[in-house]
């Protein structure tokens, strides 16, 4: 039977994902990635979308009318679940495509944008996202690319940057200006933009981790037609809501249960080989409280998914006292395995084979939890000002 | 010694749960609230006894004992629940302790001893003393009598201690015994000291290692729910102070400094509601690894309690340091809750050597529902 047949049985088909996944995931796929180039990342990515796709497991939560396979959140979790059971890859590259495109075209695209976009993705399509500029981070609704209507295009010129893996899209969820002169939040429109259109260069930003997973985008005279548009003129900062509010949910929920995985792996292998850091007291009792919050924080992931299907959803800041106690505790495991870790835990690696096999890049990577999509200080703000409701000033 | 076996106890729903939160946080509102705790403090009523009186009428000191001894059988969810919302109110009374050993005596009680106290205990006609630490000091036994000097949680009026005597655990009558009081700064909790000169115990847990494990477990629940209920209580308080207190011309919850403390606030706080609701659920499904859960979220709570407590004093301002406001309650509350049981350097190195045992066995201890 395959996957998607087994579906009216949860348990068989978490069953038929643990044997699919047993047959086609390499074994040594983390030993290649550790050594492996940028464009060898980029291949193995592609080519695991492709798998997935090959068992309907690419974009299996979407309607049928636009390529899904219809299947509801349950089994979303549970392939989520296997795949960090199985320390399967993840899809990284496909994380704007999979995550932030359908959550902003299923409820604010046009008939024709579905048909057109949601099922390229099971295709390998590529999106990114252009929202943030230099000088608008945090005070995203600040952002100033413009776009000028012209006949029945858009022409847009401007700067975007921390556009996730925008080296290899194909397509961008963009951001832009259309009335510099309405108030901030009302002056800006929604575009689909096709990466390839004359005027776009990119340039990757080299991270503190060494790696270059964002690009800059550099918008000259770039030609959009106006049927790109999502939602109405001016009325783009809503449907960036739909954009951002997409990033809770079962994402989050697969990172924690592979943390879970990682640091009982790192902690069995550092029991069968007598470790030094369990020697000390101090440290063990340090690690025991990781865990103890580590548990809170995935029972609070199972809170967010649940609460994500009921109605007050979008009111609730659960997601962001989530971001903010997930990211800390994930920055702080990591710094304290760069301390066990000696010296040569900082010698220089960026993947690893092994969990926390190379702590300092870890530890620099988890940075990308407390800054990307709302800092920590802009998750703060929501937590008081929407969920304590402490005056904003 | 006869033991009947007691049938699992089962997962209670959700809006059992959520009934039984908000009949007794209504009752203590009512009841237990800043006026008549601070009253209480100053020793000028009698809102311990009261209270006391109302929770056996309520059923609340039965919430946790099986139905064949005249309790509830809400269990250890039921518990979780009134020793959070009791913690919410800083409501003074022996609830830790009393609530700990009739749990205690459910799990390893011979059923004669079940059938004297655990009615008596859940109807409030009795409270009950338990030694404030465990792993310190134990009673000795000779022949027939056991003596000792032990430090304990419980009311003056206690009518028995439950102690490690030697090689077993001994109930032992309290009536002639010499009690005396330690004041504490804490005043919601009272910290007895209990000299016994060959006393006889009028009951015996012979299996001290169950015993032990067993009190360690409840209490460790009830502190770390007590704790995780005040410091949710005394943010409320505190963020709800900071909208009416006006500087510079404006609320001063509207400066971004203090708004991110709240924030942190109110992370640490559902962190600690899911560390308590985690060891609550590991030992409801009575899993090989709940008594690492609790003593983790004991350990944990307490400490975040402690954290957020002090930072509610700060965030106060001046009138955060004087006795006529909350804070200094909660923060002397979360500060005994802190050093029950025992340090919570010792229960985190009890529960890392419980971790290594189960994980070397090929056990996880990190299962958790989806």
């Amino acid at each position: 039977m395959s996957i998607l047949e087994a579906q009216h049985d949860l348990s068989a088909f978490r069953q038929a994902i643990r044997d699919w996944l047993a047959e086609v995931v390499p074994s040594d796929w983390k030993a290649r990635m550790a050594r492996a180039s940028n464009e060898e990342y980029i291949a193995f990515q592609r080519w695991w979308m492709a798998e997935r796709s090959k068992v309907g497991l690419a974009i299996p939560h979407w309607p049928k009318e636009y390529g899904g396979a219809g299947l509801s959140q349950r089994h979303l979790i549970a392939v989520a679940d296997e795949m960090a059971r199985a320390d399967a890859p993840q899809n990284r590259l496909f994380t704007i495509s999979l995550i932030h495109m359908p959550g902003t075209l299923l409820p604010h695209g046009t008939e024709a944008q579905k048909r057109r976009y949601l099922a390229g993705v099971a295709n390998g399509e590529v999106w990114c996202q252009g929202f943030s500029e230099p000088n608008s981070g945090s005070d995203l609704a600040s952002l100033r690319c413009r776009a000028v209507r012209d006949g029945d295009h858009y022409v847009i010129n401007g700067q975007k940057i921390w556009s996730s893996n925008s080296m290899y899209a194909d397509h961008c969820l963009l951001l832009t200006r259309t009335d510099p002169n309405a108030q901030k939040h009302r002056g800006i429109t929604y575009f689909i933009m096709d990466m390839r259109s004359p005027g776009v260069e990119v340039r990757p930003i080299r991270q503190a981790n060494g790696r270059a997973e964002f690009g800059e985008l550099f918008l000259t005279d770039v030609r959009i037609p106006a049927g790109n548009m999502i939602g109405a003129e001016n009325n783009g900062w809503r449907v960036a809501q739909a954009t951002l509010a997409s990033e809770r949910g079962v994402i989050s929920f697969e990172g924690g249960e592979r943390q879970r995985y990682e640091i009982e792996a790192f902690y069995r292998k550092s029991l069968e080989a007598g470790a030094a850091w369990l020697r000390d007291a101090q440290l063990h009792r340090e690690f025991v409280s990781f865990l103890a919050e580590m548990q809170a924080a995935r029972r609070l992931l199972r809170r967010v998914l649940q609460e994500s299907e009921t109605p007050s959803a979008s009111a609730s800041v659960l997601p962001s006292i989530v971001k903010l106690s997930s990211t800390a505790l994930r920055q702080r495991i990591c710094s304290f395995m760069v301390r066990i870790g000696g010296v040569d835990g900082q010698a220089f690696a960026l993947l690893a084979e092994e969990p926390f096999g190379s702590p300092m890049f870890d530890f620099l990577s988890a940075f990308s939890g407390t800054i990307a999509g709302g800092t920590n200080e802009i998750q703060r703000n929501i937590v008081a000002e929407r969920g304590l409701g402490m005056p904003r000033v | 010694m006869e033991k009947e076996a007691l049938g699992p106890t089962s997962t209670l729903d959700q809006a059992t749960l959520d009934a039984l939160r908000e009949s007794i946080a209504s009752v203590l509102a009512e009841q237990c609230g800043s006026i008549e705790l601070h009253t209480f403090v100053d020793g000028k009523n009698a809102l311990d006894k009261t209270l006391w009186a109302q929770a056996g009428q309520l059923g609340w000191l039965g919430l946790g004992i099986p139905e064949q001894f005249g309790g509830l059988g809400m269990g250890a969810q039921g518990l979780a629940i009134l020793h959070g919302e009791l913690g919410r109110q800083s409501a003074p009374g022996p609830y830790i302790a009393t609530l700990s050993a009739a749990q205690t005596i459910v799990e390893t009680g011979g059923n004669d001893i079940r059938q004297t106290w655990l009615p008596r205990l859940g109807s409030g006609e009795v409270s009950a003393a338990v030694p404030a630490t465990l792993d310190r000091h134990s009673l000795t036994r000779s022949g027939a009598g056991v003596s000792g000097t032990l430090r304990c949680l419980g009311g003056v009026d206690a009518a028995f201690l439950l102690a490690p005597a030697d090689d077993a655990w001994a109930i032992v009558d309290l009536a002639g015994a010499e009690v005396t009081v330690a004041p504490m700064w804490d005043r919601t909790r009272n910290v007895i000291d209990v000299r016994l000169t060959n006393a006889s115990p009028v009951g015996i847990l012979p299996d001290a290692a169950a015993t032990c494990a067993a009190l360690t477990r409840t209490m460790a629940l009830a502190v770390a729910a007590d704790s995780a209920g005040g410091a949710r209580s005394i943010t409320e308080r505190t963020i709800a102070y900071m909208k009416t207190r006006e500087q510079f011309g404006q609320p001063i919850a509207g400066f971004q400094a203090l708004k991110h403390r709240a924030a942190d606030l109110a992370t640490k706080l559902a962190v600690a509601d899911e560390m308590v609701r985690h060891a609550v659920q590991r030992t409801v499904t009575d899993e090989p690894d709940a008594e690492l859960w609790a003593m983790l979220a004991k350990s944990e709570v307490t400490e975040a309690c402690v954290f957020v407590t002090t930072d509610c004093v700060q965030l106060h301002g001046g009138v955060g340091f004087t006795w006529d406001f909350d804070p200094h309650i909660f923060l002397k509350r979360a500060r005994l809750n802190e050093v029950l049981i025992m340090a919570n350097t010792a229960l985190r190195d009890r529960a890392a050597a419980a971790l290594a045992a189960m994980t070397s066995s090929g056990r996880s201890a990190l299962e958790l529902e989806l």
